[in-house]
């Protein structure tokens, strides 16, 4: 009895020892500190990790070029990043830790929408309004595509693939490119809401507004379901020339199979944006074979190519859609800070993130790694802080992601 | 400072749902459906503040209200199955309820954004607490407070027949049942002040976090909800508590590991448990802790053990 | 009508042949709870530890098929032992709720270390029974089905044999039933244990191989969803009744694709889990239960 109350009392002391932990001193004098949220454990980590190398490349390559000046002196990126788990509470707790513990200029991130939507929901919606008690934080978001985040708080911005506008774009080429494939079939996660909302907000008003295709057929699942027999009967059915697989990678590839099982063979299959990474490849490569999505990324560039070589090098990191807007977002604030006149102490760090976030909101056009990108601004109706940027479409072929079409003046490169 | 303010509010609020799981443990149920009711009060009172504009006092009673009137006609079959059927059949309950808000749109305009319970792009926008002023610490203290008022009606709970009633049926439903005691309302008045208390922690939460949806309700937070009172002990309200502080703070402070945390996190649960089995605060830790305090054992003799 | 007929009977094929797999899973709760009177909610991350495992011959030497079956079984059955050992050996009598606590704390262990290692990316499975469905008349059977279907019939046959048929049977189900006695009577109660965790977890081998083929991949989520399905069968079937179980299985199966065909996704999962809620609420003890507790 004696003995396992001590034992008790031991884990209970050991857990208290281990609390949160130590605040860290900061060191203004020799670093800039940036934060970074990511899903860097549990089922969306291969994003996280894959954002997160990407944001360490940048900031290597910050480093390694000396640095930069921030009020006359030369001084260092730190990169402080932390573990969201696609957790909400863990987010909500982790965005204060960047914000009063780590004492960050800015975060990049978060990773999981389900987790950027109560991070940036708690942020302050109203500037300069000291009734707000949200937080004073600004987001530079890489991964979190859910359609219309940033519009939560000015604070949140995104450099994030713009669906509606993706799906516009693809419905045109298929009309144009193919005016005799007229039937189309959809499926999508209902409860997953980055696909859902891909059906909802951007392919479905696309096709309406183009007038050209009819759909015959939407069918949905859940995004872990190991099942889609009874679904793809119903695309069997319809049997229509067009599929867009709105879907991602855990679900496309069993039901793809099922689609080859069941000797449905659509003329075109179009898939959602996610899916351009290589997870579909290590997976599904033999029956994803032909499929089309539409991307912000892919090595067409000398750069770009470089990028992605450099990032799994060092990091193990994946280039892809998501991940390589870390990579530009961390080098277009390089530029910010250093413009932006901040003091860089743990006096000024409010009025310093103040600072930065009105340079973001007025940065216009900047360069990406694959093309330039058009920061939308703050009184924009429809998507302000979003950004605009070329888009490609690229297709597996031979178990590869290849280019597909490329806008003219990306050509020439 | 505001990092442990937050945790604090997430655990005020987790404790909160430990709570409601012992309250059902202690009349010899194991539910997994409390994040059911979590989501009700959820909504409920997310919906009366974003939406018809309501005071966050009344909001939160709302939720409290429905999510335990949602327990008591959710108990009074389900309390017929007991042990592993109640289990299950309670974590069937809490899915149907997150499956149901998956195809749940209610939303209205107001001003530019869009209100509502939203399906599965969740509901947004019940910023509440941030923009009317109240400050994180000023609604920790409110969560707190809430936490309070639910231990003090615990503590009053545990000590008064009726809590002797409920260890009476957990001891042995049988003998429980032939010295007189009504074992089905027992049971089911636990069951309902327990959904109340869980709809509580579900409006709290949704006024913290501005945000809810489906995944938000799911298996995860089932799982965590029934472990705190059972890491925590089941001998006294206290266990839930000390569960929820010890597991989110762990969660926290293994942080620094990164790969390793959720891995060192299930082994202490193990090891835990390997030494108490009835976790920390069991019922012999109660006793003794009672033996040390002889005026108030002397005054007020423990229930049935 | 007859399409809805023919539909509803294409949809009842399939369901039946994926109720045996749920059945098979449901088994292999039952078994467990029904001698060990406790359950396991690790007893997925069982299944999925031996599905992961599989895939190292695969990917090291490029093994074949047969190899990669034999490896998850073997692991599958470590795994179970080591299950038994950490979370069930040392506990001691008369705490119910323990072994809960300790397999959830064994279930994040294990799927942490695969999420760890694998960067919780689902890896690709190889296809034994190839790509193509069969045509049977109108209807299309998927040949992974089929195999589920025979492998079941063959391991349930032989669960039964064993636990009717054979010594090593008497004394399981002499330990399910009174194992005081039991143990008076000679019966070394933690033999029983011991084999019992053996034989689910050659079980969950068996499981975990299949579910990973059917899906195409091994993922970090199969956990969840073998532990919240096999769990619902072993409820619905009754607890501790191995008939059950194939009862609870194949009806399951049924209701989701006859739910899906006619009603879509999004009631799957409402229906099943209110007619689960329904089912008890009627016969508290499941289906074919008679215990009540």
């Amino acid at each position: 009895m004696r003995r396992s109350l001590i034992c008790g009392a031991a884990g209970l002391l050991a857990a208290f020892l281990l609390w949160p932990g130590w605040a860290v001193a900061f060191e203004g004098e020799g670093t800039v500190r940036i934060g970074g949220m990511w899903p860097l454990s549990g089922p969306a980590s291969f994003f996280g990790k894959a954002a997160f190398g990407l944001a360490s490349l940048a900031v290597d390559e910050i480093n390694e070029a000396g640095g930069l000046v921030v009020g006359g002196k030369r001084v260092k990126l730190a990169l402080y990043s932390q573990d969201e788990a696609c957790v909400a509470e863990q987010g909500l707790a982790v965005v204060k830790r960047l914000a009063t513990v780590d004492k960050v200029l800015f975060s990049l991130g978060p990773g999981c929408s389900s987790v950027a939507e109560p991070v940036f929901g708690t942020l302050q919606k109203k500037l300069d309004d000291r009734s707000d008690t949200g937080l004073q934080l600004l987001f530079f978001t890489d991964i979190a595509t859910k359609f219309g985040l940033a519009k939560l708080s000015p604070w949140a911005f995104r450099n994030t693939p713009d669906e509606p506008g993706m799906y516009d774009f693809v419905v045109k080429y298929l009309k144009e490119k193919h005016p005799d494939f007229k039937t189309v079939m959809v499926s999508y996660e209902s409860d997953f809401a980055h696909s859902a909302a891909t059906w909802n907000i951007a392919l479905k008003p696309a096709l309406e507004r183009h007038k050209h295709h009819q759909v015959v057929e939407v069918v949905d699942w859940r995004w872990l379901d190991n099942e889609f027999g009874a679904q793809v009967t119903r695309l069997r059915k319809a049997n229509a020339d067009i599929y867009f697989s709105l879907t991602h990678t855990p679900s496309t590839c069993p039901s793809l199979r099922e689609l080859k099982r069941q000797r449905v063979r659509p003329k075109i299959v179009v898939g959602i944006t996610s899916l351009a990474g290589t997870e579909v490849l290590q997976q599904c490569p033999d029956v994803a074979e032909g499929v089309i999505a539409p991307s912000n990324f892919a090595p067409i560039t000398p750069r770009a190519k470089q990028v992605a070589d450099k990032a799994w090098e060092r990091y193990k990191a994946d280039s892809n859609i998501h991940s390589v807007p870390a990579y530009e977002n961390v080098h277009l604030m390089k530029g910010l800070i250093e413009k932006a006149g901040i003091k860089n102490t743990e006096e000024s760090l409010l009025s310093d993130r103040r600072k930065v976030r009105d340079l973001l909101a007025t940065v216009g056009t900047f360069q990406g790694v694959v093309g330039k990108i058009t920061m939308r601004p703050e009184d924009d109706p429809v998507k302000p802080r979003d950004v605009d940027k070329d888009l490609l479409l690229v297709q597996i072929r031979s178990a590869k992601w290849d280019i597909f079409w490329v806008p003219d003046h990306l050509k020439q490169n | 400072m505001e990092y442990y303010v937050a945790i604090g509010s997430i655990i005020g609020i987790h404790a909160m749902l430990g709570l409601s799981v012992y309250l059902v443990a202690i009349s010899g149920q194991m539910s997994f459906g409390q994040q059911g009711f979590f989501a009700l009060g959820a909504y409920l009172a997310g919906l009366s503040t974003a939406l018809w504009g309501l005071h966050l006092l009344p909001a939160l009673v709302l939720g409290v209200v429905v999510a335990a009137a949602v327990g008591l006609l959710v108990g009074f079959p389900a309390l017929r199955v007991r042990g592993l059927y109640l289990a299950i059949a309670t974590f069937g309950f809490g899915e149907i309820v997150r499956l149901a808000f998956l195809n749940v749109r209610y939303t209205r305009r107001i001003g530019d954004r869009v209100v509502g319970p939203n399906a599965s792009e969740g509901f947004r926008h019940v910023r509440y607490i941030y923009d009317r002023g109240i400050t994180p610490l000023e609604y920790l203290g409110i969560i707190l407070l809430a936490l309070v008022v639910v231990v003090i009606l615990f503590y009053f709970l545990e000590r008064s027949k009726l809590g002797a009633k409920l260890r009476a049926v957990e001891e042995d439903e049988v003998a429980a049942s032939m010295i007189g005691i009504n074992v089905t309302r027992v049971k089911v008045f636990g069951f309902t002040v327990a959904a109340g208390v869980a709809g509580l922690a579900g409006g709290l939460f949704i006024h913290y976090s501005s945000y809810i949806d489906h995944d938000m309700v799911a298996l995860p937070l089932a799982i965590a909800s029934v472990t705190y009172p059972i890491f925590g002990g089941l001998g006294s309200f206290v266990g839930p508590l000390l569960g929820a502080v010890a597991l989110v703070g762990l969660t926290e402070s293994l942080r620094t590991l990164h790969g390793a945390r959720e891995f060192i996190y299930g082994a202490l649960i193990i090891l835990t448990m390997l030494f108490r089995p009835r976790g920390i605060v069991d019922e012999a830790l109660v006793l003794r802790v009672k033996g040390w305090l002889p005026l108030r054992a002397a005054r007020r003799p423990a229930p049935a053990p | 009508m007859s399409t809805v007929l023919l539909d509803g009977t294409e949809q009842l094929i399939n369901g039946l042949m994926y109720g045996c797999f749920y059945a098979l899973i449901g088994g292999g709760f039952t078994l467990l709870f029904g001698v060990l009177r406790r359950f396991n909610l690790a007893y997925g991350s069982t299944i999925m530890a031996g599905a992961y495992a599989g895939l190292i011959p695969v990917y090291l030497f490029n093994a074949p098929v047969l190899v990669l079956f034999v490896t998850t079984i073997v692991v599958s059955v470590l795994v179970g032992l080591l299950v038994e050992f950490c979370c069930f050996r040392f506990l001691r009598k008369g705490h119910e709720l323990a072994p809960l606590m300790t397999t959830i704390g064994m279930l994040i262990v294990i799927d942490e270390t695969i999420v760890y290692l694998t960067d919780a990316v689902g890896l690709k499975y190889p296809a034994p029974f190839g790509d193509e469905s069969l045509a049977l008349g109108p209807f299309l059977i998927r040949p992974d089905y089929l195999a589920i279907l025979v492998v079941s019939v063959v391991s349930f046959s032989a669960i039964f044999y064993l636990l009717y048929r054979t010594r090593f049977g008497r004394a399981m189900r002499a330990v399910a039933e009174r194992p005081d006695a039991a143990q008076i009577l000679g019966v070394s109660v933690r033999h029983v244990n011991v084999l019992t965790f053996v034989l689910t977890s050659a079980l969950a081998g068996i499981i975990g191989f299949f579910a990973a083929v059917s899906v195409g991949s091994a993922r970090p989520e199969m956990a969840a969803w073998l532990t919240g399905k096999g769990l619902v069968v072993m409820v619905l079937g009754g607890l501790g009744s191995f008939p059950g179980a194939i009862v609870g299985g194949l009806a399951l199966g049924v209701l989701e694709f006859e739910a899906v065909w006619f009603l879509g996704s999004s009631y799957r999962d409402i229906l099943a889990f209110a007619i689960l809620f329904l089912v008890l609420i009627v016969r508290p003890g499941g289906l074919l239960g008679t215990r009540t507790a």
